[in-house]
């Protein structure tokens, strides 16, 4: 990186940190130190749920999967605005009216105290542990990239965002929220337009939209349906998209506390819904758009030589391995393919589609394509090999990898600040979260002295501290991982999302159900969710991770109402 | 659909429009995505 990019990289993070620092000051009580007073409006709850929800993932992996396997990736949002409508319906109103700082005191005035720990216990885990690696997924990437020290990549990652958040609570988590949106946008907007910039002479937006169709990449709309049915393995298409996104939305904005208290601190109910409505309106376009982005990389590496693989750091490994002599060999073929078939592309380009040049061009494009292929899927051979234990999957590194080779000056380190952003918004609602969530469902409610305002507010700043830190020290031993990190973050909320979520479901559309009865469901449904998952990973049943969302509420819901109509019976 | 909220919707009549709007435009969006994916093809 130059020294532009480093001013502009040090110097956006600490006008961050300072803003932070600077709305610090609040009243020492946990309304105001989680909830705001409950005093924002509904533009603010929305930048503060969108913030909280994109991680730097978001920004790091879509691209790249555009790039990959196109734009059908945007299906997975089409669940999310039934959800917000779903909530808005019955879980808003009634969070409001009882009053609350975390989702799972609901559930002790609903049930019992046994399922409001529990439910709130397996949040924790979820939460705390998802934290740490959305803190070491992005790290990894960078430290891979730019050759940075992976553990102090993890150190500012996830531990500069800690100063603010401990000292100003939900409200410098809001407040940093908005600059951090602003910057974001404007980063992303600005990549966009240097892609298109970058294009030859003859390539404009729609030019590059046909070429970027006719590669498959905007198959924004896809069944999930083939010759041989629905393939309940394919995860992102409009029907696991609606039905699977719905759960996963409604989960997770109903009932993660870390979604659920940005928009506790809203003002009242009103501006509550309308920033979750807003929310169903607006993130399916911006993900549309991201996902855009990485459709014109792709045109992008049409007409300039694309890398043999992005991750350098894998090639790295290779060339220290058995590999080593066939790698440079094949390096050697790469490039004069590479050259060849963007010769071809030129050719297509400049020429008139019923000329003869046309014709040949094309077929030419269509071997250089299948050589490059070819190529690629040697490499990522090698790297499945058991002996060379690499990462086959570089799809994450394709963005980045692209910003840092052909952005400008300047740009390069404002993104790499966008990543850090989009970082730092959704761990600090996080830590903010499993604080609230540790003092007010656990040492509150089992303390039988009572504390004053300024103990508790003193003990949640304690509390934010200590799980900023054990979120740094699960990112640093997640290290070893690898890539497959960002995989596990969406499995591990599947794994207890559908769960929670169907506690909440009973708790608010059965109202006959007891505690005992969900209580006892949803130990046996959780049980069943993993088990359906390890029968998964070893490939004894097909079922893609998505679904476990749907199969974890729908399990605790069947279950709920089979335990309910025998235990009555029991006790007559 | 309607709930105990207290305060009114803004600019609709109730919350349900609202909703309705919501709905209605994720269903534009995936017709316009559909037209888009076809254009493209």
């Amino acid at each position: 990186m130059s020294w532009q990019d480093w001013i502009i990289l040090i110097g956006t993070l600490t006008i961050i940190i300072l803003y932070g620092l600077h709305k610090s000051n609040i009243r020492k009580n946990l309304d105001s130190y989680f909830l705001c007073d409950r005093s924002l409006p509904w533009w603010v709850i929305l930048i503060s749920i969108m913030g909280t929800q994109a991680s730097a993932v978001t920004f790091l992996s879509a691209p790249g999967q555009a790039f990959t396997d196109g734009m059908r990736f945007v299906q997975y949002y089409f669940g999310l605005p039934i959800a917000m409508v779903v909530l808005c319906i019955s879980f808003v109103p009634a969070f409001h009216r009882l009053k609350i700082y975390t989702a799972y005191e609901f559930l002790e005035q609903r049930f019992d105290l046994k399922t409001r720990t529990l439910t709130s216990f397996l949040f924790l885990l979820q939460r705390g542990l998802s934290t740490g690696i959305s803190i070491s997924a992005p790290s990894i990437i960078l430290s891979s990239l730019l050759g940075w020290d992976i553990f102090w990549t993890n150190i500012f990652m996830g531990g500069l965002l800690i100063v603010y958040t401990v000292t100003g609570g939900a409200r410098a988590v809001a407040s940093t929220q908005q600059i951090q949106f602003i910057i974001i946008f404007i980063g992303m907007m600005l990549a966009g337009y240097t892609v298109m910039h970058l294009l030859p002479g003859q390539i404009g937006f729609s030019e590059a939209l046909h070429i970027g169709g006719k590669a498959g990449k905007l198959n924004v709309i896809t069944t999930g349906f083939t010759k041989k049915g629905f393939d309940w393995n394919d995860r992102y298409n409009l029907i696991s998209g609606t039905i699977g996104g719905f759960f996963l939305a409604l989960s997770y904005f109903g009932t993660d506390q870390s979604q659920v208290g940005r928009y506790l601190t809203a003002s009242s109910e009103k501006e509550s819904k309308l920033g979750l409505l807003m929310n169903g309106i607006i993130k399916i376009p911006m993900q549309f758009l991201i996902l855009l982005i990485g459709v014109l990389v792709y045109v992008f590496y049409q007409f300039h030589p694309e890398p043999i693989f992005f991750n350098q750091t894998q090639i790295h490994i290779l060339e220290k391995s058995k590999y080593a002599d066939s790698l440079v060999l094949l390096r050697n073929q790469y490039q004069r393919n590479e050259t060849e078939r963007i010769g071809a592309m030129n050719g297509i380009s400049g020429s008139d589609k019923s000329s003869l040049n046309y014709q040949r061009a094309l077929e030419h494009l269509r071997i250089t394509e299948q050589n490059k292929d070819q190529q690629r899927g040697t490499i990522k051979r090698w790297l499945q090999d058991k002996e060379i234990g690499g990462d086959a999957n570089d799809t994450n590194y394709i963005f980045l990898r692209f910003v840092v080779d052909y952005l400008p000056k300047g740009l390069i380190g404002l993104l790499i600040a966008v990543i850090f952003l989009a970082a730092w918004g959704s761990i600090g609602a996080a830590l903010n979260s499993l604080a609230a969530a540790t003092i007010v469902d656990f040492h509150i409610r089992f303390t039988k002295k009572t504390l004053s305002s300024k103990k508790e507010y003193d003990l949640s700043r304690w509390y934010t501290l200590l799980w900023g830190i054990f979120c740094v020290i699960v990112a640093q031993l997640a290290y070893n991982i690898g890539n497959s990190l960002i995989e596990a973050v969406n499995v591990l909320g599947s794994l207890f999302y559908g769960v929670i979520l169907g506690i909440f479901l009973v708790a608010f559309y059965a109202k006959k159900i007891r505690g005992r009865s969900v209580f006892i469901s949803a130990i046996i449904t959780e049980l069943g969710v993993v088990l359906i998952h390890i029968l998964s990973q070893r490939g004894l049943i097909h079922l893609s991770f998505l679904w476990l969302n749907a199969v974890g509420a729908a399990g605790v819901w069947v279950l709920s109402w089979l335990i309910q109509m025998i235990v009555p019976a029991k006790a007559k | 659909m309607e709930n105990s909220g207290d305060e009114k919707a803004p600019l609709f009549k109730s919350w349900t429009y609202w909703y309705i709007l919501v709905l209605a435009i994720l269903v534009l969006l995936i017709g316009l995505f559909y037209l888009f994916t076809k254009k493209y093809a």
